[in-house]
């Protein structure tokens, strides 16, 4: 499979990913429905569809407002924006994506936006005084291939149904407990129906989490890839992931919300990698742990990383930050 | 009766697979034209850098004139280029001529402080990388294309349709191993 054609399948899986989610809205709606009488359950699901529709509308800003990215003037941090647009070139992107800035000593970067044309990366402060250039192309590759393979079109679908779907179920758990049921239900049947249905509720939310995490796990993967073929270096990848798993800080206001979008999960990695293979806290991480990520691109590579990271300059003595 | 069904069936596969097949060939080859034209720009932003450099290295170095035709005549043979490798190669050839411009300037503390000078050599350092990002998507391209026209079944339908193989973008002998050899 081509570049190009592994992109393509992506979409079709996006697709496929938005229609699930539709489908799990329209169950959790039914479900409203059937606890208390038909016309709420429309009345839900109309309301979850102009709620949808709001936040795609708004998702670029939403997205800068929760990882708290700033705008950077368009004469500042010029050689951060050539290596994106020559990173972007190689890629093959149609356009180069906007650069901002999140002030945070975490070193960690993301990418949002719906379409290529509208797409953003996100790099932290921290990002450029850890990483040397050579590291940090390869950080923004794995960006830039995310734009490219669409991922962020699908993630932030993805977020806002599963926000959408975890409001509802909530709305709906919350009138079932604290308002009672619509219509008469008493018997044996009407009771198993109640009991049915407040088990989807409940279910739905986590449903929708699960499908949301593991999109984003296969994808860190085909970025890691993406990078490593765009620069033509997949040593420079491991060798960024290595840096990053020798940084233990996180984001320090990080949201769970938005944390699919980052280069590496910016919440309790720590944490969630010395409880090592615990199954529970493993399916809802949404990032592979690092260790297998820089395994992968060793792997496909052919090489080994040196137990020693190289002691280059960060790149932020470059742009004149140190 | 079960034959004639059977025979439609096959047919309806083959030509599905031949729609299929084909427009996949055409969409690769969009993509290698895509990387094409992208280089293309970087190539032309190049050689539209150059007379103003060697105007601004005139004005401090006029007789220097031997140095200034080699680099207009790579120019010209840049522009004229017409496949890619001859582009590749007319490439090589004006590095390798703003190679020697940019010695000469050393010549010449002035030129090298230079305000202007310095902010062309930036611009054409900058051409360099994004040309050679260009080439590893270009390239990438050709590899999947001409992979997908010499692999079976896609190689039935490239040659009656005129599909035909492109060229890397790659100086001569760019792609060669280099030559090692052991001094006894």
């Amino acid at each position: 499979m081509t570049l190009q054609e592994q992109i393509r399948s992506n979409r079709l899986r996006s697709t496929i990913v938005v229609f699930g989610f539709a489908l799990l809205l329209g169950i959790v709606g039914g479900l409203i429905g059937l606890i208390f009488n038909l016309s709420l359950g429309i009345v839900a699901l109309v309301g979850a569809g102009l709620y949808a529709i709001f936040a795609i509308l708004s998702s670029r800003r939403m997205v800068a407002g929760m990882t708290r990215a700033q705008e950077i003037g368009p004469d500042d941090l010029k050689p951060l924006r050539k290596i994106v647009e020559n990173v972007s070139i190689a890629a093959g992107l149609p356009v180069t994506p906007d650069v901002r800035l999140v002030d945070d000593p975490a070193p960690n970067a993301f990418a949002a936006g719906l379409r290529p044309q509208t797409s953003y990366l996100g790099v932290t402060t921290g990002l450029l005084r850890t990483m040397p250039k050579r590291e940090l192309e390869a950080v923004l590759g794995h960006e830039v291939s995310h734009v490219r393979n669409r991922d962020t079109y699908l993630m932030t679908m993805a977020t806002i149904f599963a926000g959408v779907i975890a409001l509802i179920a909530d709305i709906g758990f919350r009138m079932l407990i604290f308002g009672g049921g619509g219509r008469d239900r008493r018997g044996a049947g009407g009771a198993l129906v109640v009991v049915l249905a407040i088990v989807g509720l409940l279910l739905a939310p986590y449903a929708a989490m699960l499908m949301r995490m593991s999109l984003s796990r296969r994808r860190e993967f085909l970025a890691d890839a993406g990078s490593a073929e765009i620069l033509n270096d997949p040593e420079a990848m491991a060798l960024a992931l290595k840096r990053l798993q020798v940084d233990t800080s996180t984001i320090a206001y990080a949201d769970a919300a938005v944390a699919h979008l980052w280069v590496e999960s910016p919440t309790s990695r720590v944490e969630s990698e010395r409880s090592g293979v615990n199954f529970l806290s493993g399916l809802f991480d949404t990032h592979p742990p690092l260790d297998k990520r820089i395994a992968a691109l060793e792997e496909a590579g052919g090489f080994r990383l040196p137990d020693e990271l190289p002691r280059d300059e960060p790149f932020a003595r470059e742009l004149g930050l140190m | 009766m079960v034959w004639l069904w059977v025979l439609i069936g096959v047919v309806v596969l083959v030509l599905v697979v031949l729609v299929y097949g084909y427009n996949r060939l055409v969409r690769l080859r969009q993509e290698v034209n895509t990387g094409w034209a992208n280089i293309d720009v970087q190539l032309q932003r190049r050689a539209d850098l150059i007379p103003n450099l060697v105007e601004t290295v005139r004005g401090y170095a006029a007789h220097e004139r031997e140095t200034f035709d080699e680099v207009t005549k790579a120019r010209t043979a840049l522009q004229q280029a017409g496949s890619p490798a001859e582009a590749a190669a007319a490439d090589a050839g004006v590095t390798a001529a703003l190679g020697k411009l940019f010695a000469v300037a050393e010549a010449y503390p002035d030129l090298k402080a230079s305000r202007n000078f310095l902010e062309l050599q930036e611009e054409l350092t900058d051409t360099e990388d994004k040309i050679s990002a260009a080439r590893r998507y270009y390239n990438a391209t050709v590899m999947a294309f001409n992979t997908a026209i010499q692999s079976f079944p896609w190689l039935l339908l490239a040659r009656p349709f005129g599909f035909k193989g492109r060229e890397f973008f790659s100086a001569e002998g760019d792609l060669a191993p280099p030559e090692v050899t052991f001094a006894t």
